[in-house]
């Protein structure tokens, strides 16, 4: 992970060479490849949506409203002739910043909690596993909402709230791990050589906890997109006339009849994103997993 | 067992102290004030006084939170600060809603899952078991208001086939059993549609896991019939995880429902903490979410006990 290039031992050149391993067992996994190309162009067409998006994406033009899909407007107008094609591109952004944000926001405070309470145990433990049983007792989307709604309709509000709810859940399972990668014989081994706790928790535990965690960061960041959405939806995130996946979808309800287009491109660009995210967490967790690694011999086998 | 559901049980309270600091803080940590948003800008500063008093904003924040925990001990949850009511009231009136919708939605997502999965895993690899995995994959990737919208359209304004306002309406309860009962139909598909997807996935890894044991080969040895091994043997072992998997997301369903009683505007108990929040109603976001969170606590604990009864080699 990141602290790897600071450590003065000979393993970092190793560890390059199995996560050189693992970039090159990833595309074997054709499923995993399709969602992260696609994700990857979703990502570059909404960050550079200034350019690639054919139209302004608050621009009313009344006399083009409610247009079916055409050559012009691939995912036709919407109720105020704005081009749904150009409002996906640039809600896209706020979905996507919101998603990466999240998994940031609970990769700082649920990875440090999760190890601290799997590596120590006793009481840290038990004090900081409560704390998440409480956040966990919470429905985690009216949790969200009960935040947003309190601190006011805002993205960044948005943003706190979804981390809030996702580092607890990502906490408990970065312990569950830690738990059982602290008695593997290795971490005996590092301890009788006298390692101090902080170089078994960050160079020897860690490293071999990547795959759940990176695993499950993807499923925050699948989790954080349905979220914002949801939030957006129920009129807590972006605020109109700011585009956005799910604000847009929730003023397509009054359309239903007339432009269903309107309700199915937000609704099949959150999907589309969320079955890319789900695909390439499958592909990085039997990539970063060696024992799940295909070599040309198992591939014939198989067949 | 019985120690473990002991020591389960001697955690809730602590949980629930946790749980109802961290309702109270939600509602006094962040900005917006009750009274202003219930009596408007322009009231008297003496109406606004005698609402504070009759609230108890007026004190402290450990006098306000000893004051409310006292009273939620004697079952108490106060009053609301809009509708006058009683707390214990609405939710009395919104709780049963709420358990119908979620439960229509785990009917549905049962009805889908058993035979679904169980199909999947004897056919593996067949089209039935492509279908099974493009199913679970979409459910997970659909966002459930997403779903509801398109079912809407479909089966609502195109087909003309159901109706889709009418959950807990007095003229739909005074109706027969259609009129009674159709406005759940796709709701309740959209709320399931998550929980179909995890349950038929779960249902059909371990089905071919218990298919592949050897007590199976037993059975076939034995001769008996193939829908005996398949509902008796195989079944009834690979139901297990299933049956606990079904009990917490029931608890987690009445939490997800917010979204779906925003659309059909269901009177449940997600749109009550949705219009509590934005109108800063303290005593029923603090009521509400407590019960919520009890109600999930519930629901996690049974599920613990009913994977040790079923499962007679798991010892706690």
């Amino acid at each position: 992970m990141a602290d790897a290039p600071a450590l003065p031992t000979p393993a970092p050149i190793k560890f390059r060479g199995s996560l050189a391993l693992a970039a090159r067992q990833f595309p074997r996994n054709r499923a995993a490849t399709i969602g992260f190309v696609i994700l990857l162009l979703i990502c570059l067409a909404t960050a550079f949506a200034p350019w690639v998006a054919p139209y302004d994406p608050i621009q009313i033009k009344l006399s083009m409203k409610l247009k079916p899909p055409s050559f012009e407007h691939p995912m036709g107008t919407d109720h105020f002739g704005r081009d749904v094609f150009s409002r996906m591109l640039w809600g896209g952004r706020t979905s996507l910043a919101v998603g990466l944000l999240v998994v940031g926001f609970a990769f700082t405070f649920g990875v440090p909690l999760g190890l601290a309470s799997g590596y120590f145990g006793g009481k840290v433990d038990n004090m900081l596993m409560r704390l998440v049983d409480a956040f966990l007792t919470f429905p985690p989307l009216l949790l969200a909402v009960a935040l947003v709604g309190l601190l006011g309709p805002d993205i960044k509000n948005v943003m706190l709230a979804l981390g809030l709810v996702q580092a607890p859940i990502l906490a408990r399972m970065i312990r569950g791990s830690a738990l059982a990668v602290r008695e593997d014989v290795y971490v005996t081994a590092a301890r009788a050589l006298g390692a101090s706790p902080l170089r078994i928790v960050l160079s020897h535990m860690l490293r071999n906890m990547v795959s759940p965690i990176v695993v499950q960061l993807t499923a925050v960041f699948a989790a954080a997109v349905v979220s914002e959405a949801s939030l957006s939806f129920l009129g807590f995130g972006t605020q109109p006339p700011e585009p956005s996946w799910g604000r847009d979808m929730s003023e397509a309800r009054r359309f239903l009849g007339d432009a269903p287009w309107m309700f199915l491109a937000p609704t099949s660009v959150i999907a589309i994103c969320v079955l890319s995210i789900n695909f390439m967490g499958d592909g990085l967790r039997d990539a970063l997993d060696p024992r799940a690694w295909r070599t040309r011999r198992s591939v014939k086998a198989d067949a | 067992m019985w120690s473990y559901l002991g020591r389960r049980l001697i955690q809730v309270p602590l949980v629930l102290l946790v749980v109802s600091l961290m309702t109270f803080a939600i509602t006094r940590a962040t900005p917006g004030d009750p009274v202003t948003i219930m009596l408007g800008m322009q009231t008297s500063p003496e109406a606004a006084k005698a609402m504070r008093e009759e609230f108890n904003l007026d004190r402290s924040l450990p006098e306000q939170y000893g004051l409310w925990i006292a009273k939620v001990l004697t079952g108490d949850l106060g009053r609301s600060m809009r509708l006058n009511d009683r707390v214990t009231t609405l939710i009395a009136e919104r709780l049963p809603i709420s358990l119908q919708l979620a439960s229509a939605g785990m009917l549905f997502a049962l009805l889908v899952s058993i035979p679904l999965g169980v199909i999947a895993a004897l056919r593996r690899n067949s089209w039935i078991d492509y279908l099974c995995t493009g199913y679970t994959v979409l459910g997970f990737a659909v966002p459930n208001f997403g779903l509801a919208l398109i079912l809407i359209y479909v089966f609502s304004i195109r087909l003309d086939w159901l109706p889709i306002t009418g959950i807990g309406s007095s003229e739909a309860e005074a109706g027969g059993f259609w009129k009674h009962y159709s406005p759940f139909i796709i709701p309740a598909i959209a709320l399931g549609s998550l929980q179909t997807a995890m349950l038929t996935r779960l249902l059909r890894s371990s089905m071919i896991d218990v298919l592949s044991q050897d007590y199976m080969r037993t059975a076939r040895a034995k001769g008996l019939l193939p829908a005996n091994i398949v509902i008796i043997h195989a079944l009834k072992n690979a139901m297990i995880p299933f049956v606990t998997m079904a009990a917490v997301q029931f608890g987690y369903m009445i939490g997800v429902q917010v979204t779906i009683e925003y659309i059909f505007a269901v009177p449940g108990m997600g749109s009550a903490v949705l219009n509590a929040v934005i109108n800063r109603d303290f005593p029923v976001i603090q009521g509400f979410t407590l019960v919520i969170a009890v109600f999930f606590l519930v629901m996690n604990i049974l599920a613990d006990m009913m994977y040790a009864l079923l499962d007679p080699r798991i010892r706690y």
